[in-house]
């Protein structure tokens, strides 16, 4: 049986009409239905340009065997409100993508764009604040959340219009820890609660470590892929791109440096505990 | 910082604040409008207390109409004391080469400080009564006949609600400019004219800039949550009449028939 793959890109390029290299070249990826997928790499690495190719943002390069395919779709001018239908972004900069005046005018935008009659978005809007913890704040204005709060209102408003992928585009990388940690903690209800698929573009190295897939860019090739515990075992890749690795690999290597007889296959926060206690009580 | 910048919103619990915002709008739109109706001292009374009901119904302290009233309380005062110096007719009290106080003059500077203050009683209790979102949708409901004529009302709709949500971003954004360009020896309040209009543009560029790109990622997140810009958007808020408003209805056709009935004609 073949892995039910929800997004499938294939031979995608894209340059910005300002520079002369492609800031996506070549690039080919699949990524499984339900799973939760980071994409990490340094800036410029075109991890941002994806996203917005991925939900028809931006056309890329002319190509007659490339494709970009969400749920069975394929992305072509007629097709590209379906898409996004299906695909559901958190931006970066919560401010600068809160529309409504209050948090409900917010949430029932994406409602709104869709045509859905009042009586319906009555019942929807309420229900998908509720679903982030917001629902104290369902009259609030955006200028008296925190960031980490305007965050979750994207959320809903996402939820509100039940797509199959979520894609948070570095949706963390402006918050203060707790906030981060709230996020992160409310995706992953939405996607066990309502089978959704998650991309996750960071630059948070131990966030990247907790995903179920990782895909690694550098300059709009895409270096490797595979679950957190492959990709991070190779280091010495993830230096010569620039990229940080999570804590217990920095432990790891330096323990390895003063000479501390770690085994190779040692690949997780888990392993490095049991491993270490382990040997404490050998002794 | 972005408590003043509600608007001038005051929130409260009164009759008042259970009225549509339409009704109110419409009825200090035409308030305005008929106070000239007005031409007696009978009238200006009878005006004078329908106002002073009014700012009582909103149930709020004396003093936040005072400040509506207080910016503008030079030119009260100088419109008042022109016509009581150069109204000329009835009997004179006083002359003195071009100035004269008659009976006429007193009268008629009394109106206009009525007039003038009950103006901007009404508009502060519309003001301070509806929050800027709700005045917005009641612009947008008075504006709908426009559709007739192909103006695109629900995008100026739209636009708006999204400058009035942007204002307290933006206000932000400002002081926060102004303390980092303070930080680095910026001095906005000090120098002449000229100087001081120098000063600014630390401020207004990179102020500008951070509008425009925050214009760019809005419109981006904006489509891609589905915003097609055509017809066939429905509306979560909507606003809805109720008894409150027959009560505002009430109180305004009696003062029109008071001042029918009692103006000199």
């Amino acid at each position: 049986m073949t892995i039910d793959n929800i997004i499938k890109i294939k031979n995608i390029s894209f340059t910005y009409p300002e520079s002369d290299s492609p800031a996506i070249d070549q690039l080919s990826f699949e990524i499984p239905r339900g799973s939760w997928t980071s994409i990490i790499g340094h800036n410029g690495s075109g991890k941002s340009t994806i996203v917005r190719l991925i939900n028809g943002l931006l056309v890329p390069n002319e190509n007659e065997d490339s494709f970009i395919e969400v749920d069975g779709t394929k992305l072509t001018d007629d097709s590209v409100w379906d898409i996004r239908n299906k695909v559901g972004v958190v931006f970066q900069n919560p401010d600068n993508q809160f529309v409504g005046a209050t948090v409900a005018d917010d949430v029932a935008f994406g409602l709104e764009n869709r045509g859905v009659p009042r009586s319906e978005m009555v019942k929807l809007v309420p229900e998908a604040i509720k679903a982030v913890g917001m629902t104290d704040y369902t009259h609030t204005e955006p200028a008296n959340l925190s960031g980490g709060q305007k965050q979750r209102v994207a959320i809903a408003g996402i939820i509100a219009i039940r797509p199959k992928v979520i894609i948070l585009d570095e949706a963390t990388s402006m918050l203060d820890p707790e906030g981060r940690d709230r996020i992160l903690k409310t995706v992953h209800q939405m996607q066990d609660d309502y089978n959704l698929t998650v991309i996750a573009i960071t630059h948070d190295i131990d966030e990247a470590s907790l995903a179920d897939n990782v895909i690694v860019m550098d300059d709009g090739h895409l270096i490797t892929q595979g679950t957190p515990k492959d990709v991070f075992a190779q280091a010495k890749l993830l230096k010569e791109i620039g990229l940080d690795i999570p804590f217990y690999m920095q432990v790891k290597q330096a323990l390895l440096e003063d000479e501390f007889p770690i085994p190779e296959q040692v690949n997780s926060e888990k392993e490095l505990i049991k491993y270490l206690c382990q040997l404490n009580s050998k002794k | 910082m972005s408590k003043i910048l509600i608007g001038r919103y005051i929130s409260g619990n009164s009759l008042v604040y259970k009225m549509d915002p339409r009704g109110k709008l419409l009825a200090t739109i035409f308030f305005i409008l008929i106070v000239f109706m007005a031409n007696n001292p009978l009238s200006y009374l009878i005006v004078t207390v329908f106002s002073l009901v009014a700012v009582a119904a909103t149930k709020l302290k004396p003093k936040i109409f005072w400040d509506g009233v207080k910016p503008l309380i030079w030119l009260i005062l100088f419109t008042s004391f022109l016509q009581l110096f150069f109204t000329v007719g009835g009997k004179v009290y006083w002359r003195w080469t071009i100035f004269a106080v008659s009976s006429y003059g007193i009268e008629n500077a009394i109106f206009i400080f009525i007039r003038f203050t009950v103006i901007i009683l009404i508009s502060t209790v519309m003001t301070v009564t509806t929050m800027p979102l709700e005045i917005a949708d009641a612009i947008e409901w008075i504006l709908t006949p426009l559709k007739l004529i192909k103006v695109p009302v629900d995008k100026i709709a739209l636009v708006m609600s999204i400058a009035l949500r942007f204002v307290p971003t933006l206000f932000d954004e400002t002081f926060k400019i102004m303390n980092a360009q303070r930080s680095r020896g910026a001095d906005f309040n000090n120098g002449g004219l000229i100087t001081r209009a120098k000063a600014v543009t630390p401020l207004l560029v990179p102020l500008f800039i951070s509008s425009l790109e925050t214009a760019i990622d809005l419109s981006t997140a904006m489509e891609s949550r589905g915003y097609r810009g055509d017809d066939g958007r429905t509306k979560f808020r909507v606003l809805k009449w109720s008894k409150y408003d027959l009560v505002n209805l009430g109180y305004f056709a009696i003062l029109i028939v008071l001042l029918l009935v009692f103006r000199t004609h």
